[in-house]
């Protein structure tokens, strides 16, 4: 792999739900290293797009290529073992255990003793690898908290921890900061920034809230109704005239 | 490592060797030397389900046929003179192993309701066929039959003895479920049950995970059905019906899901109590009846449930 080729590349996609075109012809690449935002009104198809990259639907047409590898039609624990991670933007993870437990079963997925026979007895040790992720998020002293004990804050922590622990090259991050207070908002924005630039991550981003990507994202494409209708620096993004047509002329949003 | 390396504690030993001290008891007669076998096997199997149903998250419907078909194997092979132990213990694995692979293939693409009932239905298939094949003796089943032996020359011929072959498959199994679900493979099953989709957006096959702790469950269970007919010489498709099932499933609840032990005393408990009451009463499913379910509404932890319970009050 050369530092030129993109990380991620999709492909002309396009995804049908019966006559509803959720999405339409979207393409876009993602170089390595990058935050990559795309951006919409609700119902843009965002949600749909990620979906589509992380394996959960098949693209109707279109094709999604990681690290030069086609990745269209893999089921969601293929496309997470080469490498792609996903958060959900509403809260995903293991309510009845505790937040050690929870992170600990994502990172001893990627233990060499996993899909082998002797994991039905060994347990690998990755207690190094959950206590960092949960220091990183400040979480270390809820470690023995039930999940669904968590505050809200804390759970959408949780869920990215469980996606890093993974050990991901690209991160799909799905509205992290939803719900959050504009404070937690700015707080989340800022450790995810700092963490993807730590571990070397690729960030592909979706979001709703403008404000949010724009001060973090290298580049952003924006989706409406199914359909890419910009791309570029977020100075280009904030100064197109369909993208202010987009949010600001009857979109819900 | 270092948690999963000791995963018997000093109390469960302590309580194999008192339940091992058993039979030395003066009131032990051989009807209470059966009544144990029988608690205690049935004790093994809803820790078996356990598995499926506390860890996974999974509720089978039809284990009594995982059950009925060990029982069977080890039945065809005494009657044809085939005495060793080991022989049909090794034969129910091989039968049971190829039925619960092929149900466990189909339900386990399932969820909930239909995963349960997926188990059902075939495990009335299997009913059925041998309430009607003559071959197997129909509604008789196999019986009669002549006893196991240990090895060339050591029958299993007394209560005792069979009581203490019934203990060593409870060691045994438990040793394998305590090992099992503290291991990588076991963190992954209680995932699957916290959140399916989750696991699998973490890289796990959860469809090979499923399939892997059913046909443990079954195995075990198979196991059982094996060492029940050995006791009792007799194989029937009684053994089979789904009421059988009902119980496996009512003994994990009264005793705790998810637990291990629980079902154990559950099991147990559910063996002593159905035997104690009917010893009295025609009617003693209705006594049964509430008695479970009053421990359904206001133990739902289950029985060892009540130690945690206490612990918090004291």
């Amino acid at each position: 792999m050369t530092a030129s080729h993109p990380v991620l590349e999709v492909v002309a996609i396009s995804r049908s739900f019966g006559a509803l075109a959720a999405l339409t012809q979207v393409s876009f690449a993602v170089p390595e290293g990058a935050v990559f935002s795309v951006i919409g009104p609700n119902g843009a198809g965002k949600s749909t797009l990620f979906n589509v990259i992380s394996g959960l639907h098949a693209p109707t047409a279109g094709h999604v290529r990681f690290r030069g590898q086609d990745l269209t039609g893999l089921p969601p624990e293929l496309i997470s073992r080469r490498g792609i991670a996903k958060t959900f933007q509403i809260t995903n993870v293991f309510p009845e255990i505790s937040a050690f437990e929870n992170v600990r079963v994502a990172a001893q997925s990627r233990a060499s003793v996993s899909g082998r026979l002797p994991s039905l007895w060994r347990l690998p040790d990755v207690d190094r690898t959950v206590m960092q992720l949960l220091g990183a998020f400040g979480l270390e002293a809820r470690r023995d908290e039930l999940a669904q004990n968590l505050s809200h804050g804390d759970q959408r922590y949780l869920e990215i921890c469980l996606a890093l622990a993974t050990d991901p090259v690209l991160l799909l991050l799905d509205e992290p900061t939803a719900g959050m207070t504009p404070g937690e908002t700015k707080a989340a924005t800022t450790l995810i920034q700092r963490i993807a630039r730590e571990r070397g991550l690729t960030l592909l981003l979706i979001e709703h809230d403008m404000s949010v990507v724009m001060g973090i994202s290298d580049r952003i494409a924006v989706l409406h109704f199914g359909q890419k209708i910009a791309e570029g620096t977020p100075e280009e993004i904030r100064n197109d005239p369909a993208v202010i047509e987009a949010y600001l002329g009857g979109a819900d949003d | 490592m270092s948690k999963a390396s000791r995963p018997v504690s000093c109390g469960a030993v302590v309580v194999f060797a008192a339940l091992a001290a058993l039979p030395l008891a003066p009131f032990m007669s051989k009807y209470y030397l059966l009544l144990a076998f029988d608690a205690l096997i049935f004790g093994a199997i809803a820790m078996s389900l356990d598995l499926l149903m506390g860890y996974t998250g999974l509720v089978s419907f039809g284990h009594a046929a995982f059950y009925g078909l060990g029982a069977y194997a080890a039945a065809v092979l005494l009657e044809r003179g085939v005495l060793s132990l080991w022989a049909c213990l090794g034969f129910a694995l091989v039968v049971v192993g190829v039925y619960a692979w092929i149900v466990a293939y189909f339900a386990t693409g399932r969820r909930g309701i239909y995963f349960a009932l997926l188990t059902l239905i075939f495990a009335e298939v299997v009913y059925t066929f041998f309430r009607y094949t003559q071959t197997f003796g129909g509604s008789d089943g196999i019986q009669g039959l002549p006893e196991a032996v240990l090895l060339p020359g050591v029958p299993i011929d007394t209560p005792a003895k069979k009581y203490y072959l019934v203990l060593g498959y409870l060691a045994v199994a438990f040793v394998v479920c305590r090992v099992l679900v503290r291991s990588h493979f076991g963190k992954v099953l209680v995932a699957i049950r916290e959140n399916e989709d989750r696991a699998r957006f973490l890289g796990y096959d959860v469809q090979r995970y499923k399939m892997g702790v059913c046909m443990i469950s079954a195995l075990l269970t198979g196991i059982g059905g094996a060492l029940y007919a050995i006791r009792a010489a007799y194989a029937t498709p009684d053994l089979m019906l789904w009421t059988e099932s009902g119980e496996f499933i009512i003994s994990v609840m009264i005793g705790g899901l998810g637990t291990l032990v629980g079902p154990i005393i559950g099991g147990a408990f559910f063996t002593i109590l159905r035997d104690k009451v009917s010893s009295y009463v025609d009617w003693y499913f209705i006594v049964i009846g509430l008695v479970l379910i009053g421990i359904v509404l206001f133990m739902p932890r289950g029985i060892v449930g009540l130690r945690s319970i206490m612990r918090i009050r004291s």
